[in-house]
């Protein structure tokens, strides 16, 4: 039984805006990235996990409790940080927190403690003049604080720093390690392929593929950018029998599409030319993603 | 239904304008106690004898001018400012900015976020008009020592006006839980209580827009019934029906929603 499961769910808000027939499955324990475009429904979809919409049709299921009925209830195992950041009335980080945590019926602070010194925030900072990476790093303070069994997070690192991107990161396997069971949204491919077991891509309100990122990465079609020193091997090149998705003649550099099988032969070839550099383009989810759309 | 910490938390979001709008309350219901003198009005009354004006004064008292003025104006449109804003503030501003995510990312029921607003707004208003029932007495006692005041009169002249604020503020709290917009519910929950209270000043101006009185909560709210020993209870009663029906419709609402967090 998964922890969380969405059942054909739907919430049409009318001229294709909504979700449409959303099946989601998500097991204890697992991390899970939610992919696609502004307006894709991603948010819509964990507003309904939040309870604070009701599906058309269907359901969503955390821990075998229904999301819009026993709200309050699932709410007890998650922590949320929400798209948008816009705190309540509160004069200092410090004090939300404080306030946020009376509000959990939280006692101890040490948790809450030990995340802001790894995201090397100062919270007793003026709330509203924080800067956005600063906001972000409280909600996600405020998220991880009560120590929940399920985080849902919607794109938990807009603002921050490349930095503090691989602070969370390794915040979250850290997380992941404890039994945490994740749910993410993100338009950093990067960000779900280096956290995610599994990532699903959403457009215009529907799934269009969940696949395990192991899948992604290990794919045995791979793109390789060669440069070559002189005019003349690169010309040479050009003629050889390999499949190119680019040339670029000014700078000697050709792209090749080339299975894992084939490499051998590429080698062999590249033998007798003089080669400046080789470079593998990882085939990252974004590429993945792009050949969906 | 009720949550203690989130009404700590609103009561110390909402002080600041709650003590200022009490204040001056305060001020103006002593000012206007203590400025009046019976003499004023025995010169008033010899000087328009025989004039059209004479039965606007007749039978004048210090209750009646205290209700002609505090409780028709500024004991009125003090709280109402009070209302206008905090309503939309205790639910539709923080659905509006996103900030509400955060109450309701906690494991507290809706019902009980909305439940515990909607208190919030009702005692902030009794505890109001308390303060100034109480600053009114002691005003009377000092100003007015020599002065024959219905004590019992002026007690439910306060009554009325804690219950026709009763009312008004289930109008504004009605749309703050309805919208999720705050322009949306000020329009209607600032806009409506405002014009009761326009339609009722206009109903007094003249006979010919009395016909205003009929489209005017606040007219329920008559003090003259209350001075003349006329019939306050059904009125009284049905600003507390009105005030009952609208915040729990306001609850339901809430509960039942679909919130953009």
């Amino acid at each position: 039984m998964p922890l969380i499961e969405i059942k054909n769910m739907t919430k049409d808000y009318g001229e294709g805006q909504g979700i449409f027939d959303i099946n989601l499955s998500i097991e204890k324990g697992e991390v899970f990235g939610y992919v696609g475009i502004n307006g894709a429904g991603k948010t819509t979809t964990i507003r309904h996990m939040m309870g604070f919409i009701k599906p058309q049709s269907g359901s969503a299921v955390v821990n075998e409790l229904d999301c819009w009925k026993d709200s309050a209830e699932i709410r007890k195992m998650i922590g949320y940080v929400p798209g948008e950041i816009s705190f309540p009335d509160a004069p200092t980080g410090t004090e939300f927190l404080k306030r946020q945590a009376e509000l959990l019926g939280l006692k101890s602070m040490s948790y809450a403690e030990t995340i802001i010194k790894k995201l090397q925030l100062d919270p007793s900072a003026n709330l509203r003049r924080m800067s956005k990476g600063m906001k972000q790093k409280t909600a996600i303070v405020a998220a991880l604080m009560a120590d929940p069994d399920i985080l849902i997070l919607d794109e938990p690192t807009t603002g921050l720093d490349p930095l503090m991107r691989a602070e969370f990161t390794s915040i979250l396997k850290e997380e992941k390690k404890r039994g945490k069971t994740i749910f993410m949204t993100s338009h950093m491919f990067e960000e779900v392929e280096q956290t995610c077991d599994k990532v699903a891509f959403i457009k215009n309100g529907k799934i269009i593929a969940v696949k395990p990122t192991d899948e992604i990465k290990h794919h045995e079609d791979k793109v390789y950018r060669i440069e070559f020193t002189s005019d003349k091997d690169y010309l040479q090149f050009s003629s050889e029998k390999f499949e190119f998705a680019n040339k670029d003649e000014s700078k000697n550099q050709v792209t090749l599409n080339v299975n894992d099988r084939q490499i051998n032969a590429l080698f062999k070839a590249l033998k007798g030319y003089d080669v400046k550099s080789i470079t593998e383009i990882k085939y990252t989810l974004e590429k993945y993603f792009k050949s969906l759309y | 239904m009720f949550n203690k910490t989130i009404f700590k938390q609103t009561v110390k979001e909402n002080l600041k304008l709650w003590l200022i709008i009490t204040l001056l309350m305060s001020v103006f219901c002593a000012l206007l106690i203590a400025v009046f003198e019976p003499e004023t009005i025995s010169n008033l009354s010899d000087i328009i004898k025989g004039t059209p004006l004479e039965n606007i004064l007749e039978q004048e008292t210090f209750l009646g001018m205290i209700a002609k003025t505090f409780y028709s104006i500024h004991g009125v449109i003090l709280p109402l400012i009070f209302i206008i804003i905090t309503a939309n503030s205790l639910i539709a501003s923080q659905v509006d900015r996103g900030s509400m995510a955060y109450l309701l990312s906690t494991p507290i029921k809706r019902s009980a976020v909305v439940g515990t607003q909607a208190a919030y707004l009702i005692t902030s208003i009794l505890v109001m008009v308390i303060i100034v029932t109480i600053i009114g007495l002691f005003s009377i006692h000092i100003f007015q020592g020599d002065t024959a005041v219905n004590i019992t009169d002026y007690l439910l002249l306060n009554v009325g006006l804690f219950l026709l604020m009763f009312a008004i503020s289930s109008v504004s709290f009605l749309f703050s839980c309805t919208f999720n917009l705050s322009k949306n519910s000020l329009a209607l929950g600032a806009g409506i209580p405002l014009a009761f209270f326009l339609f009722k000043l206009m109903a007094q101006v003249d006979d010919s827009l009395e016909g205003f009185k009929y489209l005017s909560l606040n007219s329920l709210y008559d003090t003259n019934a209350i001075l003349d020993g006329g019939s306050y209870l059904a009125q009284f009663t049905a600003l507390t029906i009105v005030g009952i029906v609208l915040y729990v419709t306001g609850m339901r609402i809430f509960t039942e929603k679909d919130l953009p967090l």
